[in-house]
């Protein structure tokens, strides 16, 4: 798909999971483009993110939350909080969307080869993770990583998300999976508490060569990069996904800027220590 | 290069002859409600130009309309609009080097080339116009720009009174000049220095590094003063020959619904809202601040060249009466006390 195309592809609405119930109202959307090239040709990394069309009404950023090892489809889950989210909530399958990208620099992956890693997401920031927590607990991709370590974080039993993928995180060769929630809660065995007080704990934090990759609501992220600093991880090892208002994509309509950078073009993933050469305001 | 010379009337004759072939667009004179503006629009009739005011308005308005469809939803129509060749009459060096800035990050960005802006700008040709005088707030000379001569349009007028000298420089144009009274050259840099000469005297000075240092300037402390009567009108960003912020909509049914690129303005208080409630830029100091920053600092350190081209709408314009100009004093005097300042890309 060419980049300087701003009118997006049709997709097919494949199937749509309620992720969430009562508190946070989250849906996985399984889609694939109509057109058979569009499909073959389309390939993102994990970390990319795409706009996605409600046709008639708007566009909104979402990242993919399926690793691309998966060719048949696509999957995005979104959050409930506004117009477009609102109507992509209404949709029913077999409904069409539209869909431009890939779009943004995308998680490291070639670099992170040979690394432990661990993943720490808070709530629908586990959408993006997912997306190489897939690709990297993929097969054919297993062996490229050392040892992986999960740190899922919800509000509650009942804001969990994917589900359908505990198990076989959790078998994976050489995995360590955790979740956790706010506070305690009947019938709940994992841990409580917010994930930053937990990595110590829970986690081999201290392996050699550690790459963590965390996602979730701006406070959480505060909490978490400045608690790996005092446990001696190295900004440059701390790599998080920045979230801004966009409508481009391509580093033009001038939103989603910080400073002389463009979150949608040279982010959404970036480095701690990118993130402190840059001004404050995000 | 051909350098040509004639009068109102054999001009008039030129402009009959060019609009058999090109929508011509011009400064003109509007009197809406008494309340006098001067914008470029379409035009039929020579006598309408008026040669002598800075536009109110710039060619923006023209080569990147406030509204323009993308494209068409189900039919994944795009619209280039790409009628007919149109020439654009009376651009002065200020909106010369605009449009430059525009081209910059519409065509010139392998990133992204935006197709429709593209389609538009290759029908058009800049007729560019030599600046009689200064006027009440420009300051195009004090940023390096020359508001006498501009090599960015391939034609470009100096009327002298009520001769027109042109300076063809674009191959493809010459056989339409041809058969006009040539111009001596000798004698134009004589008009054109001593035209230049008046603007020197007014000059606005300024010393400031470029880009101006990202992080030392976003985190001085003059942002707070210089914005206090802001209202977030948007005006000066609207008015702005180089503000290119923009926002997609989508309008129409489900089926027949058209994606339009409107015109947005970092001045306002939702263009960074999240939809979480959450504004990185929740303050019109923080806003302010970005808009000079981004002419200043962030776009010179993403493109060649300023954001600003010193043309003094947004002085004008300005409802409370922000003055740039008084940023950049600021900016000058907070570098200074700090001993010597860095340009952003040391
Ligand atoms: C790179 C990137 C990746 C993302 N990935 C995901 C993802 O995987 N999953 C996901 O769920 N989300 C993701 N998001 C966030 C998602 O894009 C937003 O939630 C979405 O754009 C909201 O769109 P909307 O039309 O539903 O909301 P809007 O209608 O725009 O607004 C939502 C709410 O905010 C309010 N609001 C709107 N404007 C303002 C304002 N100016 N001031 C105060 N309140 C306002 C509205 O009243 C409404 O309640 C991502 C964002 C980015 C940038
Ligand atoms: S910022 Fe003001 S002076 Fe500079 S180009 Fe824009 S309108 Fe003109
Ligand atoms: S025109 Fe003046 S008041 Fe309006 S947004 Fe610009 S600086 Fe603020
Ligand atoms: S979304 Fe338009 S510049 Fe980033």
């Amino acid at each position: 798909m060419e980049k300087t195309d701003m009118l997006p592809h049709k997709a097919e609405v494949l199937e749509i999971k309620q992720e969430t119930e009562t508190n946070l109202n989250i849906k996985t959307f399984k889609v694939k483009f109509i057109d058979n090239d569009i499909r073959k040709n389309f390939n993102f990394k994990p970390g990319q993110f795409m706009m996605v069309t409600v046709y008639g009404l708007g566009e909104a950023p979402f990242g993919f939350s399926s690793s691309p090892t998966e060719k048949d489809y696509i999957e995005f889950s979104v959050k409930e909080v506004g117009l477009v989210t609102e109507a992509l909530h209404n949709l029913k399958e077999g409904d069409k969307i539209g869909i431009r990208g890939p779009f943004g620099n995308g998680f490291p992956l070639d670099s992170t080869e040979g690394k432990n890693i661990i993943f720490i997401g808070g709530g629908i920031g586990l959408a993006p993770l997912r997306s190489m927590i897939n690709y990297v607990l993929d097969e054919k991709n297993r062996d490229k990583y050392q040892r992986i370590q999960l740190l899922n974080a919800f509000r509650s039993p009942e804001d969990t998300l994917f589900c359908d993928d505990y198990q076989w995180w959790e078998n994976s060769k050489d995995t360590l999976v955790k979740y956790t929630i706010d506070e305690p809660c009947e019938g709940w065995s994992k841990c409580v508490g917010y994930p930053h007080t937990l990595i110590a704990e829970e986690l081999d934090y201290n392996l050699p060569d550690t790459r963590v990759f965390t996602c979730g609501p701006p406070i959480m992220i505060k909490f978490i990069t400045e608690r790996l600093q005092e446990l001696g991880i190295e900004p440059s090892e701390i790599i998080t996904t920045l979230e801004m208002r966009m409508s481009c994509g391509v580093g033009k309509c001038g939103r989603c800027n910080i400073g002389h950078y463009y979150v949608c073009k040279d982010g959404p993933v970036f480095t701690l220590e990118q993130l402190r050469e840059m001004p404050d305001e995000y | 290069m051909m350098i040509k010379k004639i009068d109102k009337n054999q001009f008039k004759e030129l402009f009959d002859k060019l609009k058999e072939n090109y929508n011509i667009a011009a400064p003109v004179l509007i009197d809406k409600n008494k309340k006098t503006l001067v914008e470029y629009h379409y035009i039929d009739d020579f006598d309408k130009i008026d040669w002598d005011e800075q536009a109110d308005s710039s060619p923006k308005n023209i080569i990147f309309p406030q509204n323009a469809p993308v494209g068409n939803d189900y039919k994944e129509k795009q619209y280039y609009d790409t009628e007919q060749d149109t020439l654009i009459l009376g651009v002065r060096s200020c909106d010369i080097e605009a449009i430059k800035t525009l081209d910059q990050v519409f065509i010139e960005d392998e990133m992204y080339i935006d197709k429709n802006y593209k389609a538009r700008r290759d029908k058009i040709t800049l007729v560019g116009l030599s600046c009689p005088q200064r006027n009440k707030s420009c300051f195009c000379d004090t940023l390096g720009f020359n508001p006498v001569e501009s090599n960015y349009a391939p034609l470009y007028i100096f009327k002298d009174g009520n001769e027109f000298w042109i300076k063809v420089k674009d191959k493809k144009f010459e056989s339409v000049f041809e058969n006009l009274p040539d111009g001596n050259q000798d004698k134009l840099e004589e008009l054109i220095e001593k035209r230049i000469n008046t603007f020197t005297e007014s000059s606005f000075e300024l010393d400031i590094p470029i880009p101006l240092p990202e992080k030392e300037m976003f985190e001085a402390d003059i942002w707070e003063e210089m914005s206090e009567k802001c209202l977030g009108c948007g005006i000066c960003t609207y008015y702005c020959p180089t503000c290119y912020c923009f926002n997609f909509i989508w309008e129409g049914k489900d089926g027949e619904s058209t994606k339009y690129k409107n015109w947005d303005s970092c001045m306002f208080s939702t263009y960074s809202a999240h939809a979480s409630g959450h504004n990185p830029r929740d303050s019109k100091e923080k806003r302010y601040r970005n808009r000079i920053m981004h002419k200043f600092s962030y776009h010179p350190l993403n493109y060649e060249g300023l954001g600003c081209v010193g043309c003094g709408r947004c002085i004008d314009r300005c409802p409370v009466n922000l003055d740039i100009r008084e940023a950049l004093k600021l900016t000058e005097k907070y570098l200074e006390e700090k001993g010597g300042a860095k340009s952003g890309k040391d």
